[in-house]
């Protein structure tokens, strides 16, 4: 493989993460959420890797515990070659330095008690490394980099647009030159209109710092034209992955092609047929034993009830857990499991 | 025209504040025919969630001053009506589908019996015969286990599910105008498509007029019939759906279309308006959007341009319109 000297900047083993949740009655057994079950991927430094589900899948778990702020119930998180959780703790604190997130909603994000200065100084400030000038000159400069101007400086977020927030979120995120940046749906809670503006903004800034981004998001159209690798998960789950291209080129999963429908288009000549999915994201306690997305999938089988889905590659680079598309594995593939499922038995 | 459901004239909305003073809307006409689906589409801070509120005489004044020459509904003349008289027809004929289901509903009553109050309050049932209706309501649109689920409190529910009892609630007593304020924003986009097909089917099947505010012009393109953008208080372009997106004619209206990622798209830009909304104190001179506009001129810098109709009942508000027939072609 040719990525092979591409230095990889972030790895997750064999991810998983629950957590409890408490019974309703004092001796009920503990029963456990599992947010993230057994996520494995490579990102490669420089590029932005996309992470697409709905709410609910696991997508800001996996986001929470890149940067160390979940401790993972089982597996790996590496960060340059580091074993982020067996790290000592002066160590741990140097490498989350690099690495930093900007947050969905850019109004309860930001403190609003604190001015444009404060905020972006703070991971300066509890760093401790530098002078309040050098400081100050720093701010301006950040907001002149995100699209701001220095008369901002001792306004409070309160006095900003939506967009200018996330710009502000944007500030402080890059201002200990971090070179691995998770967004988590950086424009979800803003104007279409807007979407634009940010979205070139992370895209300027990532070719001026060469950072690599992690990009949490469930607009499919988005993650298309930003995203060189990307995975799909469903309740925790790998659905899909593989490089952007690819899965766009030929989106195997049928949650996949679910979600490419639902991608609303402006295009009013060439409304394309919409997969609708019935119903919601199923509850994480107790997930089902077989296929995840068996309960919403329009392709279901019988053995997709029982039968775990394992994680195939397709073509190469290109993975898929679906029985539909790689087949029933050995003792299992019969008649019987590949029958449709019928939604009145179930 | 009687096929009007409503006929909205010159609304104006002002907020005095201390520095100055808000025009929130300044004059806006809208007419939403019987049956139809009409959108009214902007960025945040236009004014399109105030002139719903005014619609629905929801605005407290003070602060807000609302000035209006008519608020006809299906030849009701709403604008002197009294609060009493319209809390009558709230819920009963004119209805409203808020944005955020967590917050419009009461976190501490179930589902069911904020439905059955609606029924209560308007048609005088009985609270066994308004829960029989509230199940119906519920099954309609699309709430499965509709008779376990109305014992539910709002926080047991899923966004799409609580979203689903809005429409339920808005849909009770199958009003003549329905208000929908961002009815998706909040939600996934698998879910978004649930929710706007129920909406849609909703209003087909009941013949109901339904007024969509929205950001996105991606919603509008599979429900609306007719549809108005709106800029910092102002209508700046009124077209059907079709003529809307296939020649725009405000630049504004061009950049919310090409604002929209698309599937389509292979291009590693994302296509952006500068900038932002003005603030509805410091509204620039002339036209509002000409500090935006990458076709402005001098004249754009002085003078407000008049709304101007074009033969195919189409309306612009530009001095230097896109698309129009003859007239320079689209710059893409």
């Amino acid at each position: 493989m040719p990525n092979e000297a591409k230095s990889i900047i972030m790895e997750l083993e064999h991810l998983s993460v629950d957590f409890p949740v408490k019974g309703a009655l004092p001796f009920q057994k503990k029963r456990r959420v599992q947010a993230v079950t057994d996520v494995s991927l490579k990102i490669e430094s420089g590029e932005t890797f996309g992470i697409v589900g709905e709410s609910g899948c696991g997508k800001s778990t996996i986001a929470n515990a890149m940067v160390g702020m979940i401790r993972p119930t089982e597996g790996k998180v590496i960060f340059k070659g580091q074993d982020l959780f067996a790290l000592e703790r002066k160590l741990f604190k140097e490498a989350r330095r690099d690495m930093q997130m900007i947050f969905q909603d850019p109004f309860s994000s930001l403190n609003p008690r604190f001015n444009v200065y404060q905020i972006i100084s703070e991971p300066m400030l509890i760093r401790g490394k530098s002078t309040p000038e050098e400081m100050k000159e720093r701010v301006i400069e950040l907001l002149r980099l995100v699209g701001l101007s220095d008369k901002d400086l001792y306004r409070h977020p309160s006095d900003f647009s939506g967009g200018q927030r996330q710009r502000i979120g944007i500030a402080r995120a890059i201002s200990l030159n971090p070179d691995f940046l998770i967004c988590d749906e950086p424009v979800s809670a803003l104007d279409v209109s807007v979407h634009a503006q940010i979205l070139n903004l992370l895209m300027e800034l990532q070719e001026k710092l060469q950072m690599t981004y992690v990009f949490i998001s469930h607009n499919l159209a988005v993650v298309k034209n930003l995203c060189d690798h990307m995975i799909v998960m469903y309740l925790g789950k790998v659905m899909e992955s593989g490089s952007t291209k690819a899965i766009y080129k030929n989106p195997l999963h049928p949650y996949t092609n679910a979600l490419l429908t639902a991608v609303l288009d402006v295009d009013i000549d060439n409304q394309k047929e919409r997969v609708i999915l019935e119903g919601d994201i199923p509850s994480p306690i107790d997930p089902p034993k077989g296929c995840r997305f068996y309960q919403r999938c329009p392709m279901a089988m019988m053995g997709c009830k029982s039968i775990a889905a394992p994680l195939i590659e397709v073509e190469p680079g290109h993975f898929v857990s679906c029985h539909k598309v790689n087949g029933f594995p050995e003792p299992y593939a019969n008649e019987e499991n590949t029958r449709p499922l019928d939604p009145e038995n179930e | 025209m009687s096929d009007l459901m409503l006929k909205l004239r010159n609304l104006k909305v002002v907020f005095p504040a201390q520095e100055g003073i808000i025009k929130a809307v300044e004059g806006i006409d809208l007419d939403i025919g019987k049956g139809e689906c009409v959108a009214l589409v902007g960025e945040s801070g236009c004014g399109k969630s105030v002139t719903s509120l005014a619609i629905m005489k929801l605005l407290n004044s003070p602060p807000a001053l609302v000035k209006v020459d008519e608020i006809n509904l299906d030849g009701e003349e709403l604008k002197n009506h009294s609060d009493a008289k319209m809390q009558e027809l709230r819920g009963k004929t004119l209805s409203m589908i808020f944005q955020d289901a967590m917050t419009a509903l009461n976190p501490v009553m179930t589902i069911g019996r904020q439905i059955d109050e609606i029924y209560i309050r308007h048609n005088n049932y009985s609270k066994r015969e308004a829960r029989k209706l509230t199940i119906k309501a519920l099954d309609l649109v699309g709430v499965p286990e509709a008779k376990s689920r109305a014992n539910s409190f709002p926080h047991q529910l899923s966004g799409g599910m609580r979203q689903r009892v809005l429409i339920a609630m808005a849909f009770a007593c199958m009003p003549k105008l329905i208000i929908a304020d961002e009815p998706t924003t909040a939600l996934d986009v698998t879910i978004q498509a649930q929710v706007l097909n129920v909406l849609s089917d909703m209003q087909k099947k009941h013949h109901v007029s339904l007024l969509l505010i929205t950001h996105d012009l991606s919603v509008v393109a599979n429900m609306a019939d007719t549809i108005y953008v709106m800029y910092s208080g102002k209508i700046v372009e009124t077209a059907s759906k079709r003529e809307l997106f296939t020649s725009p004619k405000h630049p504004y209206t061009e950049g919310l279309l090409g604002s929209v990622p698309r599937l389509s798209d292979s291009h590693h830009h994302f296509v952006q308006i500068p900038d932002a909304v003005p603030h509805p104190m410091f509204k620039p001179g002339g036209c509002y959007f000409h500090p935006r506009c990458s076709y402005c001129t001098e004249e754009c810098k002085l003078k407000m341009p008049p709304l101007v109709k074009t033969a195919d009942g189409s309306e612009y508000r530009c001095f230097h319109p896109l698309n129009l027939k003859g007239g320079h072609k689209d710059a893409k």
